[in-house]
């Protein structure tokens, strides 16, 4: 497997084992190669979109449906907790799980509470509502707003 | 990408800000395009959908309208 593949898997895995980012550091090891290595592979990752980075070039902001920030959308699985990026993240985190979950989130104009079981069949009844703002040739001009 | 309690509540939040109103999108379509994006995330072999594919999951859903096609130049 390439080490652009591994590096991938390593950031995935880590979210999905413990809600939180990992490091740097801790990618590379886990993978077995030294920090530049792996920093060159999370731009490769960066270009095909299944990665966003912080400024720094290494501290990762997304590994889409994780996010590696606090937000509002809180997804609880197994009794772990993970930060999703958005409403679509949110639901996307017990689906890369394949686990049943909880989401924890809010109307953007009420402030009411979302609270929503969600099985491993989908969502409980429901008839909340979803938009997003950003087309879809446009998400990734500018991914943290999206 | 937010949720909302209503259609109303979307008009609001899109009129206090001065957004365009977007298509909406129900809890059971969320769910199917969260599993389509993401239930391999965790394997090897996982990548994101192409643009071909996203048109026609998309369109799977009812969701037709060029907003969503991710090659369309038709928004700003």
């Amino acid at each position: 497997m390439s080490l652009e593949n591994q590096t991938k898997l390593a950031i995935y895995r880590h979210f999905a084992e413990t809600g939180q980012r990992p490091s740097l550091q801790t990618v590379a090891e886990r993978v077995g190669s030294d920090v530049s290595s792996v920093r060159d592979a999370y731009s490769r990752l960066r270009a095909q979109r299944v990665l966003a980075l912080e400024p720094d070039g290494e501290s990762i902001r997304m590994a889409p449906p994780f996010s590696g920030v606090p937000t509002q959308h809180i997804v609880i699985v197994d009794g772990t907790s993970f930060f999703a990026n958005c409403g679509w993240d949110s639901f996307g985190i017990p689906a890369a799980l394949h686990r049943p979950g909880r989401v924890h989130s809010r109307c953007e104009q009420s402030g009411e509470t979302l609270d929503l079981e969600i099985s491993e069949e989908g969502p409980l009844p429901c008839d909340w509502l979803f938009h997003c703002l950003v087309p879809a040739a446009k998400w990734w001009d500018d991914i943290v707003f999206t | 990408m937010l949720f909302f309690r209503s259609e109303e509540r979307v008009r609001e939040w899109c009129g206090q800000h001065d957004y365009p109103m977007r298509p909406l999108v129900t809890m059971d379509q969320l769910w199917a395009l969260a599993t389509t994006w993401y239930s391999t995330r965790l394997q090897e072999d996982s990548r994101r959908p192409q643009p071909d594919e996203m048109r026609s999951i998309f369109a799977g859903l009812g969701l037709r309208d060029g907003f969503w096609d991710p090659q369309s130049d038709r928004f700003g």
